[in-house]
């Protein structure tokens, strides 16, 4: 039976914005969620502030999820997955489990935001030594240490004076297998290095890079303050390896400017790993049957390979980091689209 | 010296003088930034390279303006003083690396560092310009310029192997090819008018200049000043 109503799945930024531009089109949208809460990833991994006018990232994922739950036009499910999929655009049948309970729901348009996970670096092939050296943290890690404004070395409970972030781990690495850019790391890193130079006010930060890709107004809001009024270091070259140096570790790489070998001590690294689709990504791709990408994120493009939100099934659209690493902007500007095309459907379906 | 927070340096692995102390170093790096003109000259480097393919130095000599830029940023106080007793000398203050899009001027952050070794009184900046004797000589106290043969060529590596060809010929070549425009200008050059010269002599005492060359060449300075004074007592 033909429907009206669109499903989103996933409630992260991308999912609450699609949620809240179809009621606010006069839709109709159940918003699933897997986790307890809604918020996504930024909720979920203790995002401090965004890189977004530097809201604070509690603050502005509340504001959007009491956008959607206020709203009488979205049913929220939390505890929710999808177990099972059929039919076509306009009457697609979803078979759920929510909250432990099997429910059917008849929809007429599905989008898809089940978002990215931090690349676990693990897997890194530099030595890094994530797993075996405490003061070795990620820029998730770290992200949850400035939202308490407390950064120490986990290793002694000391405050760190030398920082490093390492650029691109799990990210334009052919051996790992991610060759994409995660566009979201460098932001990150020199935005949380600001944080790091108010918060200890006596600290040396220093970003090693390949690029820095500070793109739109990263670059005078983000990078240059970074640089120039924060006197953060950006050195051009990849760490090889992090080593253990007394109570300390000892960095190795290539300082490109200066061209020559470097070695020097840190008292905390910080990894800044790139995204890779979530599983929740991973098994709805299976699930819809939807096109993946050699990497694992759902192919976008749709049929005329110029549409960003469409998939390779008509009726299912995708928005967020669930196509590929997205900031908040490409996020939500996909999900205000992957928005109007699901409610354009449904309106053709019903006509 | 091991390695300490204050002194680290991510851009060099050894340290090329050791002889002289962390201190020294510091003082020279902070007077250059205690400079007015430091922070209009410098913001922030993105590794660009537009001042290296601009710089006419940097094609032919081991110097490049995007080291000096970050050196500086880094506030790598080591090769900062690797800087001002060397590379600075090889700069031609052309200027070129100006159309920075950071808007820095690593020449400029060269001539405020080539200010702050002279008034030091650099060793090294002693040597280097130990060749510009007779040439500041000239220049001060004539009012006029230098001739080729005025070059002592052990002094100006930097002409080339053919200095040696130039200063030892340069004689012979003018009497075999008599130009009359150039005629003269080999010994003597034009003359500059007397009043000319007593108020360049007083340009050189109001400036500073005097001072200047004092640091680096006392004995120039010596020899200079007593004649200029002399001049300007007669009037």
């Amino acid at each position: 039976m033909s429907s009206g109503k669109i499903l989103i799945i996933g409630g992260g930024p991308a999912g609450l914005e699609a949620a809240r531009s179809v009621a606010e089109l006069g839709g109709e949208a159940i918003l699933i969620e897997k986790r307890i809460g809604l918020g996504g990833t930024p909720i979920s991994e203790g995002y401090a502030k965004l890189t977004h006018h530097w809201r604070d990232a509690s603050e502005a994922m509340a504001e959007l999820a009491s956008a959607v739950t206020g709203n009488a036009n979205v049913e929220v499910k939390y505890q929710a997955e999808v177990k099972g999929f059929s039919g076509s655009a306009g009457d697609f049948t979803v078979q759920i489990e929510a909250n432990g309970k099997a429910e059917s729901l008849n929809v007429g348009a599905v989008i898809v935001a089940t978002g990215f996970q931090h690349f676990d670096p693990g897997r890194a092939t530099q030595y890094y030594n994530y797993y075996s050296f405490p003061d070795v943290i990620t820029i998730t890690d770290l992200e949850k240490m400035l939202k308490e404004n407390k950064v120490v070395r986990p290793s002694n409970g000391e405050t760190p004076k030398k920082i490093a972030f390492i650029q691109c781990v799990g990210s334009r690495d052919r051996q790992i297998g991610n060759e994409y850019c995660s566009k979201v790391c460098c932001g990150v890193a020199s935005k949380q290095a600001i944080e790091l130079r108010e918060q200890i006010t006596d600290s040396k930060v220093f970003i090693f890079y390949i690029d820095m890709r500070m793109y739109g107004y990263w670059e005078p809001e983000i990078y240059w303050p970074a640089q120039e009024k924060y006197k953060v270091n950006y050195v051009k070259g990849v760490i090889s390896e992090v080593l253990p140096k007394g109570n300390q570790l000892l960095i190795r790489g290539e300082d490109t400017t200066m061209s020559r070998p470097m070695e020097v001590t840190m008292d905390l690294v910080v990894l800044s790993v790139g995204m890779e689709p979530s599983a929740g990504t991973r098994a709805i791709s299976q699930l819809l049957g939807l096109q993946q990408n050699k990497y694992g994120f759902i192919e976008a493009g749709g049929a005329s390979g110029i549409d960003p939100v469409g998939t390779s099934k008509p009726g299912i659209f995708v928005a967020g980091a669930a196509s590929g690493p997205s900031d908040l902007d490409d996020s939500f500007a996909q999900a205000g689209l992957a928005a109007a095309r699901a409610a354009a459907a449904v309106r053709k379906v019903l006509a | 010296m091991p390695t300490t927070l204050e002194n680290w340096n991510p851009g060099k692995a050894e340290n090329r003088h050791p002889e002289v102390a962390y201190e020294v170093k510091e003082r020279l790096f902070l007077e250059t930034k205690n400079d007015p003109r430091y922070h209009e000259f410098l913001y922030g480097c993105y590794e660009c390279g537009i001042c290296v393919s601009a710089c006419p130095t940097a094609r032919f000599y081991d110097y490049s303006p995007k080291v000096i830029a970050q050196a500086m940023a880094r506030e790598d106080v080591e090769r900062i003083y690797d800087i001002i007793s060397e590379d600075i000398w090889n700069c031609a203050q052309c200027f070129s690396c100006v159309r920075c899009p950071r808007q820095n001027n690593p020449g400029g952050l060269v001539t405020i560092l080539r200010e702050v070794a002279v008034k030091s009184g650099l060793q090294e900046t002693k040597d280097v310009l130990q060749g510009y004797s007779r040439v500041i000589y000239k220049v001060m106290l004539k009012g006029n310029q230098v001739s080729p043969d005025m070059l002592q060529p052990d002094l100006f590596a930097d002409w080339g192997p053919w200095v040696q060809n130039f200063s030892a010929n340069m004689p012979i070549w003018k009497k075999a090819i008599p130009v009359d425009s150039i005629r003269g200008v080999t010994d003597a050059a034009w003359k500059v008018d007397r009043k000319t010269l007593l108020e360049l002599y007083t340009i050189w005492f109001e400036t500073g200049s005097m001072e200047i060359i004092k640091e680096v060449d006392e004995g120039l300075y010596d020899l200079l000043s007593d004649i200029m004074q002399e001049e300007l007592e007669e009037g």
